[in-house]
């Protein structure tokens, strides 16, 4: 009973999802923000990242008939701009201009952001600070690690989540996760 | 055993305050990260309806560009190497026209020397209207003398 029960629920999920995507304004309304972010903290470069939500959006556009909702639209759409930036990462034009770049911090501009609870100009300023070395210390870490530290800390994915978008393991993301982490902490704990 | 506890709880007092300030970094980032993406998701954008026609339209040009260029191609090449093929053509013709006399020419001097034969003996057989008597004399003469001959034989 209860299998039927889950069975159902599964079907209503992904007839949702499926409907969800009848309206693909909608969709992009919802969604851009939330791929546009995840590309421009995995790839620390603005013009890729806006580049790559375009383009993630056109193949969702253009792959729409196939979407069976087997997996929710947020998984979807991240799992194609996963798949967009490995792409874009192996090109060798974007390592060359990767690595000549250096630092990126001015990449993101933040100037304008006030974040919640602070209101002293110190605050503000020492809380600008803590992003822009976080910011740093994660365009250190390797691509499997950023994208697993970014799914689970910026998208707020669950774990089972992030591996079905990445198409690993569970045990490999948390393995990514663990050491993501150990880099972060040390670097920022190096700065203090 | 009191000390000893004091010890221990200072690292872990440490790392405790490590996380929460890593923790802190993070939730920062987060909320920095969503401001920059609201912040840039309003810039320019092409809806994928849009996008997906105009990549359709690029990619029927670019098919039309591959079946078109090779035809142009062979179409200028055969404009071009048509007339330039029949002008060597003609060319050639004009050459063989030109050069028919030469053999012409090379077997008229490999023939001289019969043709000089021919007129020779010609000149020879043709014995003018005015010495014809004499021609019958001579064929008279030697008629006799054959009959003398064989009349000596005879005797």
């Amino acid at each position: 009973m209860e299998e039927i029960a889950g069975n159902e629920l599964t079907i209503e999920k992904r007839d949702q999802a499926v409907l969800e995507l009848a309206d693909f304004d909608e969709v992009v309304r919802v969604y851009r923000p939330r791929i546009l972010r995840f590309l421009l903290s995995s790839l620390t470069d603005r013009d890729a990242a806006e580049t790559l939500t375009q383009e993630c959006f056109l193949k969702a556009w253009n792959a729409r008939a196939q979407f069976r909702g087997d997996s929710s639209l947020a998984t979807w759409l991240t799992r194609i701009a996963v798949n967009l930036m490995r792409d874009h990462l192996r090109s060798r034009s974007l390592r060359f201009w990767h690595k000549t770049r250096g630092d990126s911090l001015d990449v993101m501009d933040i100037s304008d952001w006030i974040p919640d609870g602070r209101s002293s100009p110190e605050d503000i300023a020492l809380a600008r600070q803590r992003v822009a070395e976080l910011w740093k210390a994660v365009d250190d870490l390797s691509a499997h690690q950023r994208s697993v530290f970014v799914l689970r800390f910026v998208e707020e994915m669950e774990l089972d989540q992030i591996a079905e978008t990445l198409k690993m393991n569970l045990s490999t993301v948390k393995s990514h996760l663990y050491r993501a982490l150990a880099v972060l902490r040390d670097r920022m704990g190096g700065k203090q | 055993m009191k000390f000893r506890k004091e010890v221990n709880a200072e690292p872990q007092a440490d790392s405790s305050r490590e996380m929460r300030e890593l923790a802190e970094a993070m939730s920062l980032y987060r909320s920095a990260m969503q401001h920059v993406a609201q912040k840039h998701a309003a810039a320019a954008w092409v809806s994928p309806e849009r996008l997906a026609a105009e990549s359709r339209k690029h990619a029927r040009a670019h098919r039309m560009r591959l079946i078109l260029v090779p035809a142009l191609g062979a179409g200028l090449a055969a404009a071009v190497i048509a007339p330039v093929a029949l002008h060597v053509h003609h060319e050639k013709a004009a050459i063989a026209v030109v050069a028919q006399p030469a053999p012409a020419q090379i077997v008229a001097s490999v023939d001289d020397t019969e043709l000089m034969n021919q007129i020779d003996s010609d000149l020879t057989q043709d014995v003018p209207d005015a010495l014809a008597p004499l021609d019958d004399l001579s064929q008279q003469g030697s008629t006799n003398q054959s009959t003398e001959n064989t009349n000596a034989h005879q005797k």
